[in-house]
């Protein structure tokens, strides 16, 4: 180890290194390439196999599309019943609706009571506005069921429906409350100025401004709704939702009927979101 | 407040009694706006969170039930969590300590293990810390070439691919992974091709199946924030720091990966928090060895009836949360402002 030997360990590693990073854009394209793969590969495989013509394997014997026609017709495909399937849709467009209704009108007025007041009380709110999209899900659902409990109300769609308001809130509130920051509140006032009632001032200054921010809180607030298991798996009592209707069937292992349904969720889902990018363009 | 009001009456030339009115009208929107959301979280919130806080007090009566009134009220379920049987608080930390410690020195150091509440505890915490390890080590560099080295055309759509996965159903990608990592599906069987890796072998309902499924589900919640400060950074100082003599690493090191330090902490805890409170993760990918203390709380509130144990291991679980996120107000936020 003399310095006539050449360049030292530590040298020749640092010029490694170097030599590493030059290469660095490249690298960082095949890392980049290797996320998006491995978020959408095991989407891709699931969709593909809801079309395999085999009733077991999960290896690929050909194209089908029997299990879907099987399903549509109210067929029972391995242990799938389609009409157990449409109730717990049923129910869950029934409770994501009501939620969606109550939560955008609860959760907009909370952020206008945010962003335009201060009073005493209002850090120790927005913690309680923040909590329920922080704290564990399985938490809150098990809280609210002993509460429901003790109360004495009984489990069902409308224990789901409460439950459901209370996160949502939190969600809409925070994304109309992001909203309203970035309002130029002299329009309101131009618009008293000019001699619009507080109503007329909303429905066409106010409300057209931060009309994206509810549509896209009112479409967050549908998707956590929709897409929630575990808050409604506790306090749901014996109703079920497409979640735990889905839950309790992948639960007895893959079968091409899950895979159908799995595809279906992932069908409407997309849709539902790509119908809110088109009609209000990117919402995040 | 003063100012605002001289201010009001500036612009809109009113004065003394029509700001008292306009203070008044003020009020009353706040609590128009205020008392609907106010009501609800309160009561089916905050209330049930309390009702679960009187209940990790109670105790578990001889038959299964629930004994909560006042002459039953104590600390023995958080006893019964951290202290093990016939030990003493400051022995229980000890233990809790030296069982950390054993899993990186060969030699036993306490007599005994802590309970297996606080085991579990742990194993949780470190499942998260891995997830969010992974997530980090794999979404770093994707968040990097997303906001500095992508035209600047594609970057959205580059986004919105993180992000349309999370939109899609959670339920149903897990059930996707879970397909993935069965025996004999197209990923087992092309891990065949590698040295000592049986083909088509199961990887399902292990600690790597909860493991992958955990950085699945949480990795667009790293690359979004780190992203987001990545796009903000002025790499005209990356460029100064090698005009400076710094190599692409130091710079890296040094200048870089400082300035999206708020980006990484508010990932981490966006990822670190679901994954150590998951429930379904383990549940549906996770063997009996790879249960979480989110498995723990529904099994007591289901198949082993003891309500208050449950209560208080949330409570527990909540600590680990709250922990986490003064973590992020020190560290993430006080940056980033």
């Amino acid at each position: 180890m003399s310095l006539a030997d050449g360049p030292g360990f530590g040298a020749r590693l640092k010029r490694a290194r170097s030599r590493l990073f030059e290469r660095g854009n490249g690298l960082l394209l095949l890392q980049t390439v290797l996320v998006y793969l491995f978020l959408y590969v095991p989407i891709f495989v699931l969709v593909v196999l809801s079309f395999n013509d085999s009733r077991y394997a999960l290896v690929w014997q050909g194209f089908t599309t029997r299990w879907y026609e099987a399903l549509l017709a109210g067929e029972v495909v391995a242990r799938v019943n389609p009409e157990a399937a449409f109730t717990a849709l049923a129910h869950s467009i029934e409770i994501a609706f009501v939620t969606v209704v109550v939560s955008t009108v609860f959760g907009t007025m909370l952020a206008f009571a945010l962003d335009r007041h201060d009073f005493p009380g209002k850090r120790f709110l927005l913690g309680v506005v923040y909590m329920p999209i922080i704290i564990p899900s399985i938490v809150m659902g098990i809280s609210l069921l002993l509460f429901f409990n003790l109360v004495g109300i009984g489990l069902g769609v409308h224990t789901a429906i409460i439950g459901h308001v209370a996160f949502d809130i939190s969600f809409v509130a925070v994304v109309v409350a992001a909203r309203l920051r970035s309002f130029d509140r002299t329009l309101e006032e131009a618009a008293k100025d000019l001699g619009a009632t507080e109503l007329e001032t909303f429905r066409y200054v106010t409300f057209p401004v931060i009309k994206p921010g509810v549509v896209a809180g009112a479409l967050l607030a549908f998707a956590m709704s929709f897409d929630d298991f575990v808050v409604t798996f506790f306090i749901i009592g014996n109703q079920n939702t497409l979640p735990i209707f889905f839950f309790s069937m992948v639960r007895q292992g893959i079968s091409p009927g899950v895979n159908v349904i799995a595809t279906l969720i992932l069908v409407v889902t997309l849709a539902v979101v790509a119908a809110a990018q088109w009609i209000e363009g990117p919402i995040w | 407040m003063a100012s605002e009001t001289t201010s009001k009456r500036d612009s809109r030339g009113r004065s003394g009694a029509a700001i008292d009115a306009a203070r008044n009208h003020r009020l009353a929107g706040l609590v128009v706006n205020l008392a609907p959301s106010a009501f609800w979280l309160g009561l089916f919130f905050l209330i049930p969170l309390g009702v679960m806080f009187y209940y990790s007090f109670g105790q578990r009566g001889a038959f299964g039930e629930v004994l909560i009134g006042l002459e039953y009220l104590g600390l023995d379920q958080y006893r019964t969590f951290f202290v093990p049987d016939g030990a003493n608080v400051l022995e229980a930390i000890w233990y809790t300590l030296a069982w950390l410690v054993e899993f990186v020195v060969p030699f036993e150091l306490a007599a005994t293990d802590p309970t297996p509440y606080v085991q579990l505890t742990l194993k949780s915490i470190a499942y998260g810390l891995f997830a969010t390890l992974v997530s980090l080590a794999v979404g770093y560099p994707a968040a990097y070439y997303i906001g500095r080295i992508a035209p600047e055309e594609y970057q959205d759509l580059l986004l919105v691919l993180v992000i349309l996965p999370f939109w899609a159903s959670f339920l149903v990608r897990i059930y996707a992974i879970q397909i993935l990592l069965s025996g004999n599906s197209v990923l087992t069987n092309a891990l065949g091709i590698l040295p000592f890796v049986e083909a088509g072998a199961s990887l399902m309902n292990s600690r790597l199946a909860v493991l992958i499924g955990l950085v699945y589900i949480w990795i667009p919640f790293m690359i979004l924030p780190v992203y987001a400060t990545i796009e903000q950074i002025d790499f005209t100082l990356q460029e100064a720091a090698m005009d400076l003599g710094a190599d692409r690493f130091d710079a890296f090191r040094r200048v870089v990966f400082p300035l999206s330090a708020p980006g990484v902490v508010a990932g981490s805890i966006l990822v670190f928090i679901p994954s150590t409170g998951a429930y379904v993760i383990p549940e549906l990918l996770g063997g009996p060895d790879s249960q979480m203390i989110g498995n723990f709380i529904a099994n007591q509130f289901g198949a082993a009836g003891n309500w208050p144990l449950g209560s208080a291991a949330s409570f527990v679980l909540m600590g680990v949360m709250l922990a986490a996120i003064a973590v992020y107000l020190r560290y993430g936020e006080a940056e980033s402002v």
